[in-house]
C-alpha cells in the first residue's frame, strides 16, 4: 500500500531540477560517471578457508587497493589505506590478521577505533568472517564496558582485542604483565578512522602508541601496523606522525560507484531590505522529502542536535500527512541511548529505516550500509568533513546523490558562491605534535612506570635521557646505580593524563511521567545546559519534551511529553578573564603576551520560537552555574596609535579577522588542530583596556601551545599576513578571514590587512616599553568581547 | 591540572645546565653514570644489613639483604587445620608470605620491596625477610625469591589472592621469567572477614589479630606510610626510614601465623572451641554448612549453644547482644536441621527463637507452619502456627514498623491453610490428602 512511486535518486533529482519552483535554487550541479570496480583475484598464498569464506560472502575476487594492502603486508611492510568510506577498508586488515592466525593460531592482533561503539561493529563483522572461514578466533572488545570476568578471559586468551586509545593508555599499557600473552604474539596493530587523531588528542595517541610499541618489544614482538583513514590532505604525513613507522600509502581506490551527483542549494532571500533567506532545515527537510517518496534511502545531516530534532519532526508531520512511511524516518545523534543507536544501525542496513537526520555522529566509520541520497544542511566547516558525510551516500550499482544545502552563515554563502572552494579544493590537513612538551613529558611519565628506561633509550624524536632528568628533579623518577631510569612514586601516571578534552560526564533524561520513571536520553554536560534547562523544550525523536527540572548536582533532568507548537534554543556566552601574566614583551603596533586566564561560559536565557513561522514568541531566564575553565592563553593587545581613527565596525572586523588568520597560522605552527585553540577578539578589553586577541589553550590547565605562540609572535603575524595577501577572494573566505555578511559595509578582509600592516612592518621601530602588568589580576570579565565558541563547547556529536 | 608558567622555559634552562656539567665534567663521568657503580651499590646494601641486623647476599645479578629473625613458638595443629571448610592441604609445607610495596596501584610500575616469609618447622616459626637494595637488585631479589619458595609452598597471606601474589607475578612477568610455581593458596582476609567481621571494627590484620588473638601492637607504622619510606631510602640512602617498615611487615607475618593458630588450636579443634567466641563458631557452621557438610555444622552450632548457655546461666537479666546472638544461632541451627530432614529437631529449634518474640520470633512462628503444613501435613497445626505469629506481629507493631512482606505473607499462608481445612471438612480425608502431593 505505497502512495509513493519509487525511483532512483537521480531521477528524482532531474525531477527537482526540472521543477521551476525548487529547481531556481539549485546553484550547482556536477554529475560524476560511474566507476567500474578494478578487481583482481585473491593472492595465492591466502589460506583456503579464507578464499572459500570470501567466496560464501560473495566476494569472488578482491578489489585492488585491497589486494595492493595485502601484498605489501605479505612483504612486511606497514601500510596505510586512504581509500572513501565503505570501499572494502576492513578486509584490509582482517584478512591478513586471519592469514596470520591460520598460519600460526598463536598470533594475536590490537585493533583501535576511537569509539566503543565502533568496536563494538567491528567485532561483529570480524566474527562473521572467521566463522565463514571455520577459524576460531577469540575476538573481543575490551573497554569501559566490559564486564570483569570477560576481562580476566580477554586479557590470557584473546586473540583479537578490540580496544580505543584511551583504554589502551589507561588500562591494558600500565598492566602490560597481564597482557603477556597478547604482547608476546601480536602480529598486527590495527589503527582505523586516522584522521581523528590528530591536534593535541592525535599528540596524545602518538604518543600511546610509542608506549605499546616500547612494551612490544620487550615482550621480543614486532607488530606490523595497518592504519586506514578517511580522505584528508595528508595521510601519509599523518600516518608517519602518528604511528613513528614509515608505511606504504595505498590510495587507489578499486572499488566500484555508481554514478554519482553533487548539488549545491541556496535557500532563496525572502527579505531583501534584511538579507534574509529561507530557512535551509526547511529546504533539507523539502528536498530529503523527494527522495524519501521516491523510496530512496536517505540521510539528512544536521549542524546541531537541535536542528536534527527540527528536521526530523518536519518530516515526519509531512509524511505522515502523507501518509506516508512516517515511522521508518529517524534522528540519530549523541544523547539517544546506545541500544537505540544500534536498532537505527541496523535498520539502516537492512532497509527498515528509509531516512536518518543525524548529526556529525554518523560522520565517522558506523557501519549503516551505503544510502542512496546525502542531504547536508550547511556546510560542516571543512571539506573532508563535507566529503565524509557525503560519502554515506553512494551505492556501487545505483546512481546516488549528494546535497549540500547552504545555511545564511557567510561560511555558507560563500561556498554557494564558489562552489569550486569545496569540490575542487585540498581537503584539510591532519596535523599533531607528538613532540609537545607537556604531552611528551606526560607519556614518559606513564612509560617509565611501565617499563624502566635503558641509559640512552630513544622514545620518539630521541633518547629520553634529558627528559627523565628533568622528572627525576620533581622526584617521580630515579635514576638507579645501574644507569637506568626507574618509577620511583606512588602515583598511577596514567590516571594524571586523560587523552581527550572533553567532559565525560553526562547529564541523564528522566520521563518521570509515564507508567514509571524511564530513561530516554543522555546528554553531556556542556551540552546539556543549552538543551535541558528547565523550562526548556527538549526533543528527543522528534517528540516533545518539556523539562521540569534539572537536578545539575545529581545531573539528571526530569522532563514529561507535551505537544506544543514552539521550541526553544538557549544562548551561550563565553567571557575571557586574564588572571595572570606570565610574561609580555614589545610587539610591533601594540604588546604581547601570555599568561592564565579563565574562560567561563554562562547559558544566561532562553527563546521560545514558533515551530511553523519561526518567530520569537517569549524568553525566559536560565540560572545555572557557569562553566569555567583555567587555561593559558596568548594575547595580543593593540597600542591605540595603530588603530587612531578607526570606526568601532571596521576595528571589530579587523580583530575577528586577523584572530582568524592567527589562530589558522598558529595550528599550523603548532602542528595542532584548530580546535585546539580558542578565539577571543575584544575591542576594548577590561584587563588592558586595549583592542586584544586571544589565542587560549583548549584544554583545562593548557597544554603550552599559549607559551609558543608567545616566542613565535613574529612568525605568527607575518604568517597570517602572507596568507590574507595570497588569498585569492575579494572580501574574505573560509581560507583567510572568513567571509565578510552580504549586508556588512566593512570588508573584512581589507580591515585585516590594514590591521596586519600596522603589526608585521612599519611600526617595527617604535619600541613600548612593557607595562607592569605581571601579576596584575583583573577586576571584572570581558563580557563585551566577541568569542569563538567552538573551542569551549564541543560540536555536537 | 593547574596552569604552569614556562615548562617550556624552565625545561630549556634545564637542558642547558645539564649540557654544561656533562662538558665540565667530560666523558669519564659518563661512563660511571652508564655502567653500574658497584661500590655505591653495594654500601647501600651494606648499610640497611647493619641496621636491620642482617646479610647483603651476593648474586650474580644483584645484592639483597636477607634478615632472619629469632625463631618462636607458634603451635600448629595441622591435622585440625584440614578438617576446616577452607583451602587448605596440611601436608603441604605452610609459608606465610607478606610483601610491602611501592603503592597500591597494582600496574607494571609498583615494585615489591620487601618480602616477608614466615615458615614452620615443627612447632617453631622462623621469619626471613628479603629486602631488595635498589631498583636494579629486582632479577636477583626475585631469583632468591623463588629459591626460597619450596615449589609445593602452600601460601598464608592476607589479601594475598588479589594483592601481594599478583603483584609478584607481574614483577617476574616483567623480567620475562616464570612466577614460581605453589601448591596452593590461603587467603585469610576472607576467612577473617567470615568468622570475625561480626564483631570487629574493621577486618585489617591488626583489628584481627587484636580481637581475636588478643596481640595489641605498639608504634605500628601505618601501611600507607611504607612506600613513602621505601622510595625516600631510595633517594638519600638513609635506611633508618626503613627499621618501622622492617618491623610492620615482620609484626604482620607472625599474625598471620598466630591467626592460622588460632583457628587450629580453637576453631577447629572440638576440644578448643569451649573457649571461642560463639559467634566464630556460628559463622563456622555456616561455612561448613555451606559445603554440605552438615553433620560439621551442627556440631559447631552445639558448641556456640553450650558456650552460650554457659555464659547466660548466671542471675537474671542477659544483654540484648547475647540474646541477639542466640537468636541467631538458634535460627541458623534451626535451620540446617530442616535441611537435614530431621524435623522434629528442627521444629523445637524453632520453637527456642519463639521465645524471644517480636520480628523473630514471628518469623519462627512462620517456619514451624511451613514445617507443619509441608512435612507434617497438618494443617490445623499450620494455622495455629500462623495465628501465633500474627499475635506476635500484633504485639511487635508497638514498638516499631513491621515489613510489609511478612504480614501479606502470613495473609496468603492463612488464606491457603483455610481452604484447605474447609476442603479437608468436606471431602474424605485419605483421598484429599493425595490432592495435597509433596511440595
Amino acid at each position: 500500500m505505497r502512495l509513493y512511486a519509487p525511483a532512483p535518486a537521480d531521477a528524482v533529482l532531474e525531477r527537482l531540477l526540472a521543477d521551476p519552483e525548487a529547481g531556481q535554487h539549485f546553484v550547482h550541479v556536477r554529475r560524476l560517471p560511474e566507476r567500474p570496480a578494478r578487481l583482481v583475484d585473491p593472492p595465492t598464498w591466502l589460506d583456503e578457508r579464507l578464499r572459500a569464506a570470501l567466496v560464501g560472502r560473495g566476494i569472488e575476487r578482491l578489489y585492488s587497493h585491497q589486494a595492493e594492502a595485502l601484498e605489501a603486508l605479505r612483504a612486511g611492510n606497514d601500510v596505510v589505506v586512504v581509500t572513501p568510506t565503505a570501499s572494502g577498508k576492513t578486509l584490509c586488515y582482517n584478512l591478513p590478521v586471519l592469514q596470520a592466525i591460520a598460519d600460526d593460531p598463536a598470533s594475536r592482533a590490537l585493533y583501535l577505533f576511537p569509539t566503543k561503539a565502533l568496536s563494538q561493529d567491528q567485532v561483529t563483522e570480524f566474527r562473521e568472517l572467521s566463522t565463514a572461514a571455520r577459524l576460531e578466533v577469540a575476538a573481543s572488545t575490551y573497554d569501559g564496558d566490559t564486564p570483569a570476568p570477560v576481562r580476566h578471559v580477554v586479557r590470557g586468551a584473546g586473540q583479537v582485542v578490540v580496544t580505543n586509545p584511551d583504554m589502551l593508555h589507561s588500562a591494558i599499557l600500565p598492566h602490560h604483565t597481564k597482557w603477556f600473552h597478547l604482547f608476546e604474539q601480536l602480529r598486527y596493530v590495527v589503527v582505523d578512522e586516522l584522521h581523528t587523531y590528530r591536534g593535541l588528542y592525535g599528540s596524545h595517541v602518538a604518543n600511546v602508541l610509542r608506549r605499546l610499541f616500547r612494551i612490544c618489544e620487550h615482550y621480543g614482538s614486532r607488530p606490523q601496523l595497518v592504519s586506514c583513514s578517511a580522505t584528508i590532505g595528508n595521510p601519509l604525513e599523518l600516518a608517519v606522525r602518528l604511528t613513528g613507522r614509515s608505511p606504504v600509502l595505498v590510495d587507489r581506490n578499486g572499488a566500484p560507484s555508481g554514478a554519482r551527483t553533487i548539488a549545491v542549494v541556496n535557500p532563496p532571500v525572502v527579505n531583501p531590505e534584511l538579507g534574509v533567506r529561507a530557512s535551509s532545515a526547511r529546504m533539507s527537510a523539502g528536498l530529503a522529502l523527494a527522495f524519501l517518496r521516491a523510496d530512496c534511502q536517505t540521510i539528512v545531516f544536521g549542524s546541531s542536535r537541535l536542528q536534527v530534532e527540527l528536521i526530523l519532526t518536519t518530516l515526519r508531520e509531512a509524511l505522515r500527512e502523507g501518509r506516508g512511511p512516517w515511522q521508518r524516518v529517524r534522528g540519530y545523534r549523541s544523547g539517544y541511548l546506545p541500544t537505540e543507536r544500534r536498532a537505527i544501525e541496523r535498520g539502516l542496513r537492512n532497509g527498515e529505516v528509509l531516512g536518518v537526520v543525524s548529526t556529525n555522529a554518523l560522520e565517522l566509520g558506523v557501519d549503516i550500509g551505503r544510502l542512496d541520497a546525502a542531504i547536508l544542511c550547511g556546510f560542516p566547516g571543512s571539506i573532508a568533513g563535507t566529503l565524509q558525510r557525503m560519502g554515506r551516500a553512494g551505492r556501487r550499482e545505483r546512481p546516488s546523490v549528494h546535497v549540500l544545502v547552504a545555511g545564511s552563515s557567510p561560511v555558507d554563502q560563500y561556498i554557494a558562491a564558489h562552489p569550486e572552494f569545496l569540490l575542487d579544493g585540498t581537503p584539510e590537513e591532519a596535523r599533531l605534535d607528538p613532540e609537545n612538551l607537556h604531552v611528551l613529558l606526560a607519556h614518559v611519565r606513564a612509560a617509565t612506570f611501565e617499563l624502566p628506561f635503558d641509559s640512552g633509550e630513544v622514545f620518539g624524536p630521541g633518547p629520553a635521557d634529558d627528559l627523565l632528568a628533568f622528572l627525576a628533579e620533581e622526584g617521580h623518577v630515579r635514576q638507579a646505580d645501574d644507569g637506568r631510569w626507574y618509577w620511583a612514586s606512588e602515583n598511577f601516571p596514567a590516571a594524571e593524563i586523560s587523552l581527550r578534552s572533553a567532559a565525560e560526564e553526562n547529564v541523564i533524561i528522566i520521563d518521570r511521567l509515564g507508567d514509571r520513571p524511564q530513561v530516554i536520553g543522555e546528554i553531556d554536560i556542556f551540552a546539556a545546559r543549552l538543551l535541558v534547562h528547565p523550562k526548556a523544550i527538549y526533543l528527543h525523536g522528534a517528540q516533545q519534551y518539556h523539562v521540569d527540572e534539572l537536578d545539575w548536582a545529581q545531573r539528571k533532568a526530569f522532563v514529561r511529553k507535551v505537544d506544543v507548537d514552539y521550541y526553544t534554543t538557549a544562548e551561550l556566552a563565553v567571557t575571557l578573564k586574564p588572571l595572570e601574566t606570565f610574561a609580555e614583551g614589545p610587539a610591533a603596533g601594540g604588546n604581547r603576551a601570555w599568561g592564565e586566564v579563565m574562560v567561563s561560559s554562562l547559558v544566561s536565557m532562553f527563546k521560545k520560537i514558533r515551530l511553523e513561522t519561526n518567530e520569537t514568541i517569549g524568553w525566559g531566564p536560565v540560572d545555572l552555574p557557569e562553566l569555567e575553565m583555567h587555561t593559558t592563553a596568548y594575547w595580543l593587545s593593540l597600542d591605540d596609535d595603530t588603530v587612531a581613527g578607526w570606526r568601532r565596525d571596521e576595528l571589530d572586523a579587523a580583530l575577528v579577522g586577523t584572530g582568524r588568520l592567527l589562530r589558522t597560522v598558529a595550528a599550523v605552527l603548532l602542528m595542532s588542530d584548530r580546535r585546539d585553540l580558542g578565539l577571543v577578539t575584544q575591542v576594548r578589553s577590561p584587563h588592558v583596556e586595549r583592542p586584544t586577541i586571544y589565542l587560549y589553550d583548549a584544554v583545562p590547565g593548557g597544554v603550552g601551545l599559549a607559551e609558543r605562540l608567545f616566542e613565535r609572535h613574529a612568525e605568527l603575524v607575518a604568517g597570517a599576513r602572507s596568507l590574507v595577501l595570497v588569498c585569492p577572494c575579494t572580501r574574505g573566505c573560509p581560507s583567510c578571514v572568513g567571509p565578510s555578511p552580504d549586508a556588512s559595509p566593512v570588508d573584512g578582509k581589507a580591515a585585516a590587512i590594514r590591521l596586519l600592516a600596522g603589526l608585521a612592518g612599519a611600526g617595527e621601530a617604535v619600541s613600548h616599553a612593557a607595562r607592569p602588568a605581571r601579576g596584575r589580576r583583573a577586576g571584572r570579565p570581558a563580557r563585551a568581547g566577541r568569542a569563538d565558541t567552538a573551542a569551549v563547547q564541543p560540536a555536537a556529536r | 591540572m593547574t596552569a604552569t608558567p614556562g615548562l617550556l622555559d624552565r625545561y630549556r634552562a634545564f637542558q642547558a645546565q645539564r649540557a654544561a656539567r656533562e662538558t665540565a665534567a667530560g666523558w669519564a663521568d659518563r661512563e660511571v653514570a652508564g655502567g653500574r657503580s658497584v661500590g655505591r651499590a653495594r654500601e647501600r646494601a651494606a648499610r640497611l644489613a647493619e641496621l636491620l641486623d642482617g646479610a647483603v647476599d651476593e648474586h650474580p645479578d644483584g645484592l639483597v639483604v636477607r634478615v632472619e629473625s629469632p625463631e618462636l613458638a607458634v603451635p600448629l595443629d595441622r591435622a585440625a587445620l584440614a578438617t576446616l571448610p577452607f583451602s587448605i592441604d596440611p601436608q603441604r609445607p605452610f609459608v606465610c608470605l607478606d610483601t610491602e610495596t611501592t603503592g597500591l596501584a597494582t600496574g607494571a610500575g609498583t615494585v615489591v620491596f620487601l618480602v616477608g616469609l614466615g615458615r614452620w618447622d615443627g612447632q617453631r616459626f622462623r621469619v626471613t625477610q628479603l629486602f631488595l637494595p635498589d631498583h636494579a637488585d629486582e632479577p636477583a631479589f626475585l631469583g632468591i625469591l623463588a629459591a626460597e619458595l619450596p615449589p609445593d609452598a602452600w601460601l598464608v597471606t592476607y589479601n594475598g589472592r588479589s594483592f601481594d601474589w599478583p603483584l609478584l607475578q607481574a614483577r617476574y612477568r616483567l623480567h620475562r621469567r616464570l612466577p614460581p610455581a605453589i601448591g596452593g593458596h590461603l587467603d585469610l582476609l576472607p576467612v577473617a572477614r567470615l568468622l570475625f567481621r561480626h564483631r570487629l571494627p574493621d577486618a585489617r590484620l591488626s583489628s584481627v589479630e587484636s580481637g581475636v588473638c588478643g596481640v595489641e601492637r605498639i608504634d605500628d607504622l601505618p601501611g600507607a606510610f611504607v612506600p613513602e619510606r621505601y622510595l625516600a631510602f631510595l633517594r638519600h640512602g638513609e635506611p633508618g626510614y626503613l627499621r618501622e617498615v622492617a618491623l610492620h611487615n615482620e609484626q604482620d607475618v607472625r599474625s598471620l601465623a598466630r591467626l592460622l593458630g588460632h583457628l587450629g588450636e580453637v576453631l577447629a579443634d572440638p576440644d578448643g572451641r569451649p573457649l571461642a567466641d560463639p559467634g566464630d563458631l556460628g559463622r563456622l557452621a555456616r561455612a561448613y554448612a555451606r559445603q554440605r557438610r552438615d553433620e560439621e555444622a551442627l556440631a559447631c552450632f552445639d558448641a556456640a549453644g553450650a558456650t552460650l548457655a554457659a555464659r547466660s546461666m548466671p542471675d537474671g537479666p542477659i544483654g540484648l547482644e547475647v540474646l541477639r546472638e542466640r537468636t541467631w544461632l538458634a535460627a541458623e541451627r534451626a535451620r540446617l536441621l530442616r535441611r537435614m530432614r530431621r524435623f522434629d529437631d528442627a521444629l523445637a529449634g524453632w520453637a527456642e527463637v519463639t521465645r524471644v518474640g517480636g520480628r523473630a520470633g514471628a518469623r519462627a512462628w512462620i517456619e514451624i507452619a511451613k514445617l507443619h503444613e509441608h512435612r507434617r501435613r497438618d494443617p490445623a497445626a499450620a494455622l495455629a502456627a500462623v495465628d501465633r505469629a500474627d499475635a506476635m506481629i500484633a504485639r511487635a507493631r508497638l514498638g516499631g514498623r513491621i515489613p510489609a512482606g511478612l504480614e501479606a505473607d502470613l495473609a496468603k499462608r492463612r488464606a491457603r491453610l483455610r481452604a484447605r481445612l474447609s476442603r479437608r471438612r468436606v471431602r474424605d480425608a485419605p483421598a484429599a490428602r493425595l490432592g495435597w502431593g509433596s511440595p
